[in-house]
């Protein structure tokens, strides 16, 4: 089944992937959560992962800077290839990838410090000059569109922030540690609609600079907002394709089927 | 099941649409039957019966922007939103061409200046392809969607040649131009029908395939 959608559905003319995924697998103790998932990530892109809840998309998310290797029980096989380096190979430095894949969480989870620590912590571990930081930390918050409405009050604490201002600031300590790809783990499911916005228009911002992967319960987001959709179901990748054809036409009956709600 | 108040709705479109396909084939009928048999109450009564299926495409619009608006319908339910919308604006045109139709019976005066045997054969044929569209939405047929367009082509022979035949004939009689006038105007008025029958298809065939195509 794998195979069969994979071929109808693997976006065409990717003329280098910036993650490459090989027959991916993982398991929780004896349950396995990946099934054999082969997929190409363009650069410069945003991908959206879709399905029901506990299909494995953001497992499968997690494998990408190796979030996974902090489980318990937790067994992965197969190959992820980040700009041609396999990051699961025996001498990848996880501390190093982290900083190249860095990763946005469902809840917003600023640091209990001021806006302006939570942005140069990473820098600062980093070994960044402290003549610099400013810089850095000024050119995080614009790329998070987040410096109007905090460049007067930069040592506040972070923890006063609006929910959607603290996921902004999160993106902004993300993208100040200078990664190449951004993870998005239901970024916006506990934000209002306006900030929620906001978020999907960085996002479409930051694909200049950043390839993104979005795991999203939100179809109407992943169609706003990605150029590649991909869905799960059960641990297995059904369909991957152009986000157009996934949401016009797609080529399997259980993606149509979870899409217009016939489950899910 | 999840979403069944939706899928209902999508339902009723559908059937909304083919009721909409039936009274519109009933009227371009009988309009015919009037123009031909030069009967002005039966194109009266047609003529009347505009109203009630300007109302039902009505509503068929309002419910299909409630789908878009209130559902955002995806994949083949958007296709059948989109394509039931273009479908209803085809059925409403095919009306109106009906309507126009069934007013020629009041103005022509002292019978038609020959048989209408082409002619009939014309609407006929475009009655068929009303038929066998409708029938194609319904059963998302691809392959009678493209048989159907494809009759086209002998509707646009027989018009070509009673064109020809009636210019030839006004040249020769010149008292006949005013009546000659609205058979010329009849076989346009069944042309466009079957031109819409064509673009019905194409609709068919973007709801079954996602593919945009000319059948035209």
């Amino acid at each position: 089944m794998i195979e069969t959608a994979l071929n109808l559905a693997q976006p065409q003319n990717i003329a280098k992937p910036h993650i490459e995924i090989e027959n991916l697998n993982l398991w929780y103790g004896e349950k396995q959560a990946l099934k054999n998932i082969s997929m190409q990530i363009p650069k410069n892109s945003v991908t959206a992962l879709i399905g029901p809840s506990g299909c494995g998309k953001s497992t499968f998310i997690r494998c990408l800077n190796r979030m996974n290797d902090l489980i318990k029980n937790c067994r992965i096989e197969g190959k992820v290839f980040i700009e041609d380096e396999n990051i699961y190979g025996a001498d990848v430095d996880v501390v190093e990838l982290r900083k190249e894949v860095g990763m946005v969480f469902q809840k917003p989870n600023p640091f209990p410090m001021s806006i302006y620590d939570n942005i140069a912590y990473g820098p600062r571990i980093h070994g960044v000059n402290k003549k610099d930081l400013d810089s850095v930390v000024e050119g995080a918050l614009r790329s998070a569109a987040l410096w109007d409405e905090t460049s007067d009050r930069l040592k506040s604490p972070a923890l006063s922030l609006s929910g959607g201002q603290q996921q902004r600031l999160c993106i902004a300590r993300t993208l100040a540690v200078k990664p190449k790809i951004i993870l998005l783990d239901e970024p916006c499911s506990a934000l209002d609609p306006i900030s929620t916005s906001r978020i999907e228009e960085l996002i479409m911002n930051l694909k200049k600079d950043y390839t993104l992967v979005i795991v999203t319960h939100n179809m109407q987001q992943a169609a706003r907002i990605s150029d590649y959709t991909g869905f799960f179901l059960m641990g297995e990748l059904i369909e991957f394709g152009e986000t157009r054809q996934i949401f016009h036409n797609p080529q399997e009956k259980s993606t149509e089927d979870y899409i217009t709600g016939r489950f899910g | 099941m999840a979403r069944e108040r939706y899928l209902s709705q999508l339902d009723l479109l559908k059937e909304s649409v083919l009721s909409l396909g039936e009274m519109v084939e009933r009227v371009f009928g009988d309009s015919m039957v009037a123009v031909v048999d030069l009967d002005v109450k039966l194109a009266q009564r047609t003529i009347v019966s505009e109203a009630e299926i300007n109302k039902l495409e009505e509503g068929i619009e309002i419910s299909i922007f409630d789908l878009l608006a209130l559902q955002q319908p995806m994949a083949s339910d958007l296709r059948l939103v989109v394509s039931s919308l273009k479908i209803a604006a085809d059925l409403k045109r095919i009306v109106g061409l009906s309507i126009n139709i069934s007013k020629i019976p009041g103005k022509i005066e002292g019978g038609h200046i020959k048989p209408l045997v082409d002619t009939k054969k014309m609407s006929d044929i475009a009655a068929y392809m009303l038929e066998d569209s409708l029938k194609a939405f319904k059963n998302q047929d691809v392959e009678l969607a493209r048989a159907t367009a494809a009759r086209d082509n002998e509707v646009d022979k027989l018009f070509y040649a009673v064109w020809v035949e009636l210019i030839e004939m006004m040249a020769k009689d010149t008292s006949i131009i005013s009546r000659a006038t609205y058979l010329l105007f009849l076989i346009r008025y069944i042309e466009r029908i079957a031109d819409h029958c064509c673009n019905i298809c194409e609709s068919v065939v973007y709801l079954a395939t996602a593919e945009r195509t000319k059948l035209n």
